[in-house]
């Protein structure tokens, strides 16, 4: 089992779930990360993230209301859970305490 | 331009998306290309399928019911309808045993033919690479005819073709000088008779004949020898046998260069023994130039690829083919070598055939007896339907789908067909050594092993799917209402004229085995009681020695002591299997373009007598020669007649140049087997050192005392070698091989074939005794006799009878009669065999259908029509 590891992209969508609170679906989320990070996604590959962290318990569904853009369908809007958070945070926190150990003297770049 | 996605594509997608994921997934895709529809459609729709495909995942892909269903139910359910095939198997153990007796022996059958064809399509397959090696064909052009033999001239140079890379040269034969005496290290005074070949030295690198011990290649030497494993067993037992020393002929020295591993029983190249040109030319005492005039069996094998064609015209080419050699028309072919064990006769130069119709004849026969024994596995299953009615309608109340019934049958079929191949299977292995002594022919080769298992494996599904769609589609349709309600007598069990047919074909099948064997049967007897013109009966073929011929008279004489040995004579051809004719006979007053085939057979005085040859005019030959100047010869009445001689006695004939006279007439003898027609035979005069057989005829049963006799005679005058001698009988039979193999085998099929076709008949009948158990009652309530009753179940097969018997007749009648054609001597198409097998065959089928209606029509009327 992967446990709690979070990929990149999983970390990516994760994040857009949560910008896009509470109309995160696939399509938003795609368009979102394309705007903010500059990456095209397939619908599909959003689609494949968003079942798998829903899958790890990360992200909960439920079905909205019909919409006339996509012919009277419903969207499935994704939230975040408790869990959810827990791992952006935790995330978040790993990658600061990180960053922060690297010696000032590394991150100074001169013209040589 | 119209603003909705592409349909197909939206429909694919609602055929294999999940009902759950559809609305989330197609509302994605039409919400992206309602999005860039109005702005680009042509990329929109081309966005629209580009994402469907792309949703094309494992994840999001339906699953089938059976995948939904909890498995545990899957397994009760499997486990049940087990118990069910075993209990309903159990419950009618006579049906059980004959369906699989049924489609047991018809597999044996198919499965042993399946063996031999195996055995024969993998001659030669073995060598590395063997599609590029030929065999080099010479056809010789006379009178407009072509002889072919497989030999080609020793001295055959293809260095001018670059894609030949080794000729192999090899010389074979039967006798002497390629069957020699050898003799084991113990027993010096021994022999041991080996076939061998003499061969260059490529033979053991164009060929795949491993080296086991010793040089690579031992053909190198002028004075080595490579010898089988085998013979090096039988002569130096566990014992070392490299470099020892063998004689050859007890003269010539060789030394044991190399022991390479028996040669496989699939070749068509048979050898224990291998010795280089060097030697047969010392046995034949004869120069490098006469060596060089002889034909052998040449193979060249190609490095790169080149057609049979391309490579016979450059054997043609004057640098291969000599001015000499194309002077007396010959030409060569190229040959390959894979085709040469099936296809080995040749007529007119052009290959016609040979082994391979026999195994496409034998491969018909496997199949149709393969249908024969599916057919009645059908026949038997769906006969027994209405018996299972009641089990089928109750599952499908309680909600069995129609596929699940048939996957029940299907189930039940396979396990049928899987216990059959079972039982099939270890009986084949174990009757493949007689069926191999049957055959006259080993074999040897297991089914169940590398790819024939897999085949094996593809048969077995295939038969089963075959014996068990039709039952499962039946079975399946059946109408649980209708079932319950006990009204299943209209349609019970599928088309009843389907099932009728199927019968035909099998009747008609049997019927002409049937036929055909008893003709083949009449045809073997006319051989052998055939009166070929002299004796074969009680006597013996001894291939003399050298020293024996010598002290021929001695040795007859000390033989003729006995009263068991009636006489003893020599001939330089065996008047069973004589070869060749010859043409270059000729007699005063003979046309000049006339061209007459004669026999002429060597003999000494006393092979007349042997032989039971009658005088019927002049003289027989005298132990002194009376004419010293010209050979004196006998000649058969057919020989008068043909040369159209007034008064054969003193006229003289030529052989060539060989001044001859005649000195008496004797009666006509067959010379070779009844295929052909009987030729002219001319008896010359020979002295009794070219001689090379003795035939020896002893009194009718005294065989064993009378060749204790002889065989210490032969000791007395030649102790070193031990006596080699056939029984003419047996030759003879030799000469019939072919027959007797195939009517061995068609009394197999024969048997076979009739107990499948009677299973068949059992079959029909028991289903149609199980409908017509009310009209019986009913008719014996109102007073029908016994045998009126009777007559309802047999009216059903006279119909079926009477068709078979008009297909069966013309088929068997023509195939007799073309198989008949073959034979220069034949009995006439025997009428009665028909008239036999046909009133056999009915009166069985009758008997068939009494045994077992016969319950029904004692049983009391009161209690088959209570059932209501």
């Amino acid at each position: 089992m992967k446990g709690n590891y979070l990929g990149e992209l999983e970390e990516l969508v994760l994040l857009h779930v949560g910008i896009l609170y509470p109309n995160a679906y696939g399509v938003a989320v795609m368009d979102e990360i394309e705007k903010q990070a500059g990456r095209s996604l397939n619908i599909s590959a959003v689609h494949s993230v968003l079942t798998r962290l829903e899958e790890k318990g990360l992200l909960k569904s439920k079905m909205s209301d019909p919409t006339e853009e996509r012919g009277g369908r419903r969207k499935r809007i994704f939230l975040l859970t408790a869990a959810g958070k827990r791992s952006l945070e935790e995330a978040n926190e790993l990658r600061n305490q990180l960053f922060s150990q690297i010696p000032k003297v590394a991150l100074q770049f001169r013209l040589a | 331009m119209n603003r909705q996605p592409p349909k197909w594509a939206d429909r694919f997608l609602q055929w294999y998306c999940r009902p759950e994921l559809l609305e989330e997934i197609q509302g994605d895709v039409y919400e992206l290309f309602y999005r860039t529809v109005n702005h680009y459609p042509r990329q929109a729709k081309f966005q629209f399928v580009w994402n469907v495909i792309r949703f094309f995942q494992w994840k999001n892909i339906k699953r089938s019911k059976s995948k939904i269903n909890n498995t545990g139910v899957a397994m009760d359910m499997l486990r049940n309808i087990l118990t069910v095939a075993i209990r309903n198997f159990v419950r009618q153990p006579g049906h059980s045993f004959l369906s699989i007796f049924g489609l047991s022996s018809g597999l044996i059958c198919a499965l042993l033919i399946l063996t031999w064809i195996i055995h024969e399509t993998s001659f030669d397959q073995f060598h590395s690479e063997p599609e590029t090696i030929y065999k080099v064909m010479t056809h010789v052009k006379s009178d407009g005819n072509f002889q072919t033999y497989d030999l080609a001239s020793s001295a055959l140079d293809v260095s001018s073709i670059p894609e030949v890379t080794a000729l192999a040269s090899v010389s074979s034969g039967s006798r002497w000088p390629h069957e020699l005496c050898f003799r084991p290290e113990e027993k010096t005074n021994e022999c041991i008779y080996l076939n061998g070949v003499y061969a260059n030295e490529n033979l053991f690198s164009v060929f795949n004949f491993p080296i086991l011990q010793g040089d690579r290649q031992p053909l190198k030497g002028a004075a080595n020898i490579a010898i089988s494993e085998k013979m090096a067993e039988r002569l130096y037992g566990k014992a070392n046998p490299i470099g020892k020393i063998i004689k050859i002929d007890d003269r010539h020295e060789v030394t044991i260069a190399s022991v390479f591993k028996n040669v496989p029983i699939n070749s068509s190249l048979q050898f224990d023994f291998a010795l280089p040109y060097h030697i047969l030319q010392k046995q034949w005492g004869i120069n490098e130039a006469m060596m060089a005039r002889n034909f052998f069996n040449i193979y060249i094998k190609t490095g790169s690829p080149i057609s049979a064609e391309a490579l016979t015209a450059k054997l043609n080419d004057t640098r291969v083919l000599t001015e000499e050699h194309k002077s007396q028309n010959v030409s060569y072919q190229a040959y390959p070598l894979l085709d040469w064990h099936l296809k080995s006769k040749f007529e007119g130069g052009k290959n016609t055939g040979g082994k391979i119709e026999y195994v496409f004849l034998f491969g018909i026969i496997g199949a149709l007896v393969v249908l024969m024994a599916v057919i009645n596995l059908v026949n038997m299953s769906t006969a027994r339907a209405s018996l299972r009615a009641k089990e089928i309608g109750i599952r499908k109340v309680t909600g069995a789908l129609r596929t699940s019934i048939a996957g029940q049958f299907m189930i039940e079929s396979f396990g049928l067909v899987l216990l059959s191949f079972i039982i099939s299977i270890t009986a084949v292995e174990w009757i493949l050594p007689s069926f191999s002594s049957l055959l006259m022919q080993p074999i040897e080769f297991h089914l169940l092993q590398g790819n024939t298992l897999l085949y094996l494996i593809g048969f077995l599904f295939v038969v089963a799917i075959l014996a068990g769609l039709y039952p499962a589609l039946i079975m399946s349709s059946f109408q649980p209402v209708r079932i319950l309600k006990n009204q299943l007598t209209t349609n019970a069990s599928g088309n009843h004229g389907f099932r009728k047919s199927l019968l035909v074909i099998q009747l008609s099948v049997s019927l002409i085995i049937v036929i055909f064997s008893g003709v083949l049967y009449r045809q073997l007897e006319f051989i052998t009681q055939k009166n070929l013109g002299f004796n074969r009966s009680n006597m013996i073929r001894l291939e003399p020695t050298f020293r024996l011929l010598k002290s021929y008279e001695s040795f007859k004489n000390e033989l003729l002591k006995n009263p068991n040995i009636i006489s003893v004579g020599g001939s330089n051809d065996n008047p069973l299997n004589s070869a060749g004719a010859n043409t270059g006979v000729t007699w005063p007053g003979k046309p000049d373009d006339l061209r007459v085939s004669i026999r002429t057979i060597g003999c000494n005085p006393d092979f007349t007598r042997t032989m039971g040859l009658k005088i019927l005019e002049g003289n027989d030959f005298q132990a002194e020669k009376s004419d010293t100047l010209r050979t004196e010869v006998l000649v058969t009445q057919e020989a008068v007649k043909v040369m159209g001689l007034k008064n054969p006695i003193g006229e003289e004939l030529k052989f060539g140049q060989i001044p001859c006279v005649i000195i008496g007439v004797i009666n006509d003898f067959h010379t070779s087997s009844l295929h052909e027609a009987l030729l002219p035979v001319i008896l010359y005069r020979q002295h009794i050192q070219s001689i090379s057989a003795l035939y020896i005829a002893f009194q009718p049963g005294t065989t064993e005392q009378s060749m204790q006799a002889i065989n210490n005679t032969y000791k007395s005058f030649e102790p070193d070698y031990t006596m080699k001698y056939w029984f003419q009988d047996e030759t003879f039979n030799e000469t019939y091989k072919t027959e007797i193999v195939a009517s061995r085998l068609t009394i197999l099929f024969t048997f076979i074939s009739l107990s499948i076709a009677i299973i068949g008949v059992i079959g029909l009948a028991t289903f149609t005794t199980i409908r017509k158990t009310k009209e019986i009652g009913i008719r014996r309530v109102f007073g029908a006799s016994a045998t009126q009753a009777l007559m309802v179940l047999t009216k059903e097969f006279i119909s079926v009878l009477i068709i078979a018997i008009l297909v069966a007749v013309p088929l068997a009648w023509y195939t007799s009669d073309h198989w008949l054609q073959g034979f220069a001597y034949r009995t006439n198409l025997p009428w009665s065999i028909f008239t036999i097998s046909v009133v056999g065959l009915i009166v069985l089928i009758m008997l068939v259908i009494v045994i077992l209606g016969i319950k029904t029509i004692r049983t009391n009327p009161t209690q088959s029509l209570r059932t209501e």
